[in-house]
């Protein structure tokens, strides 16, 4: 299979002189969901905001398909077709459900009618609610607004910062549900998660990252279990727990 | 009674124009900027400019007013002209000095920064146009009598200072459409609440910067005008006017522009009706005394939303 997203020894960080990823490679192959796992302090949100163009780099390459997107300014990214979900503040709270949507389709001059309408059948409660403002929203339909904003200029690649946190058990399955069904239509997932079982479970391949470096690549079935490595990077709080 | 709430609203109407410029800089680009007074003056000038210019190539000494107005078609053209140049300016500055001081991210430096260029704004005028006051029009205007003077004192209003009234209203009615219904407008605000969002949503945040810059700049040119039209011009017109815009975007709460609107608004009626209970020469002081109580009571402002 094509790689979707190809890292190759990314060194990136927000201080000059203070790197946080360590020469991190990536390899996402298309159509897959890639989990991110890792320590607190390991770099794994900084992996994908530097990937985003959010963080800076400093060395290393970043290949979106065949083409190199390093340098990329972060807006144009998401013409390029890589979405990105943060962890927080990842909805524009005073705006409707509805703007949120059309915003980005009108930037990127997308064919409104045809997007929103994939976009809200994927996401019924939002077509409900398309007149509400974003901050009106509770913490799981915010968090599937933030998807549907990512999801709506099509993207090729979508990466998340913790989807699952902040949300009750309930809501993280229907979330993980969702991030299923995207894949399914032919999008590629990045997954940064703390919730370490719960991202393995829906993940085909995972990576553990410490100290801005993979320590661990494989499939994420192997990699869920492993005892060895069930003890020393998805901890107790992700055992058992979905 | 009446004459001063009219008194007050004509220059609040001024004052919300300039304060929409501050309040939209400061929610996008985090700092108080200090030299926006000197885009009233400077739009109120190059106005001034443009309409010796259009005199001079008709061959005319003084504008032929358009009845009962004491100025003509020129002035407005003037204003066409005086208002993107002012943006010319703001953009300008922006890219020598806001941009590079913004990389560093520490918005005391931009501030300071700002008090700099408003100092080197307001000289650069002094030197090109001089200290003495200069006027649009020199055509006296009749007041036209609103409410008899047995009605609480009465009301009289001038043409000119209907006219700003209503292009007062008109332009925040204009620039409310802008931010709700276009993109573009969203787009402004989408990055006003939250910068990093409005990148990974593929908004040029740049474009958006610059955009804001514009917006504000012509704002600012179109208060000073009709700060110009209704009073004179001074070298001092933005400067003096400075503290009554911070004033009106406080009490309006950072970064919400209907906020500047009523802030202004309330800010030109407190410093007109103050006169009879503390006299003319402390006027000015209202806006000091709004932003000490507004800070007191309630920092956020009256319309401000929580930042993301």
């Amino acid at each position: 299979m094509t790689a979707a997203l190809t890292v190759t020894a990314l060194e990136a960080g927000y201080e000059p002189g203070l790197p946080i990823l360590r020469g991190a490679s990536l390899n996402v192959r298309t159509g897959d969901i890639v989990a991110i796992l890792g320590p607190n302090g390991a770099g794994k949100s900084t992996l994908i905001k530097a990937i985003a163009g959010l963080v800076p780099i400093t060395a290393g390459r970043v290949h979106l398909g065949a083409q190199d997107i390093t340098a990329t300014p972060a807006h144009l990214m998401v013409r390029q077709g890589l979405g990105f979900v943060p962890q927080t503040e990842n909805v524009f709270a005073d705006l409707s459900v509805a703007d949120n949507l059309d915003l980005a389709v009108a930037i990127l001059k997308l064919a409104k009618k045809t997007r929103l309408a994939e976009i809200y059948a994927l996401f019924p409660d939002l077509a409900r609610q398309r007149r509400l403002m974003a901050g009106q929203l509770s913490g799981g339909q915010r968090q599937m607004l933030a998807v549907a904003r990512a999801l709506v200029v099509s993207p090729r690649v979508l990466m998340l910062d913790e989807p699952s946190a902040g949300l009750s058990p309930r809501l993280v399955a229907l979330v993980f549900e969702k991030l299923v069904a995207i894949k399914r239509s032919g999008v590629t997932i990045i997954l940064v998660e703390q919730n370490a079982r719960a991202a393995l479970a829906i993940a085909d391949q995972a990576v553990i990252l410490v100290e801005g470096k993979e320590r661990l690549v494989g499939k994420a079935r192997d990699l869920a279990d492993d005892p060895q490595v069930a003890a020393l990077y998805l901890g107790q709080a992700g055992g058992g727990r979905h | 009674m009446l004459q001063l709430l009219a008194d007050g609203l004509i220059i609040g109407s001024v004052i919300a124009l300039g304060a929409i410029g501050v309040t939209l800089t400061y929610a996008l680009l985090r700092f108080a900027n200090f030299g926006h007074g000197e885009f009233l003056t400077w739009g109120a000038y190059l106005a001034l400019s443009a309409l010796g210019g259009f005199l001079a190539m008709t061959g005319a000494t003084s504008m032929s007013p358009i009845e009962p107005f004491s100025f003509g078609w020129p002035l407005l053209a003037a204003l066409g002209i005086a208002a993107p140049l002012t943006a010319l300016i703001a953009l300008t500055l922006d890219w020598l000095l806001f941009a590079r001081l913004r990389r560093h991210g520490n918005a005391i430096v931009l501030v300071i920064a700002s008090f700099g260029a408003a100092l080197a704004l307001r000289n650069l005028l002094q030197f090109f146009y001089g200290a003495i006051p200069e006027y649009y029009s020199r055509e006296i205007q009749i007041a036209i009598r609103f409410v008899p003077r047995d009605v609480m004192g009465g009301m009289r209003i001038t043409p000119d200072q209907l006219f700003v009234l209503a292009l007062a209203i008109v332009t925040v009615c204009v620039l409310h459409l802008f931010l709700t219904r276009t993109t573009l407008g969203k787009a402004m605000r989408a990055t006003a609440m939250n910068p990093l969002l409005a990148r990974v949503t593929g908004i040029d945040v740049e474009a958006v910067i610059r955009l804001t810059w514009i917006v504000g700049a012509m704002l600012g040119a179109v208060a000073g005008i009709f700060a110009g039209l209704t009073t004179q011009l001074r070298p001092q017109l933005g400067f003096d006017l400075l503290l009554p815009l911070f004033a009106a975007a406080i009490l309006g709460g950072i970064g919400s522009v209907w906020g500047a609107v009523i802030g202004g608004l309330i800010v030109g009626l407190a410093e007109s009706l103050a006169v009879p209970l503390v006299g003319a020469e402390y006027r000015a002081a209202m806006a000091f005394a709004v932003i000490i109580v507004i800070l007191l009571v309630k920092p956020s402002g009256l319309f401000a939303k929580p930042r993301q």
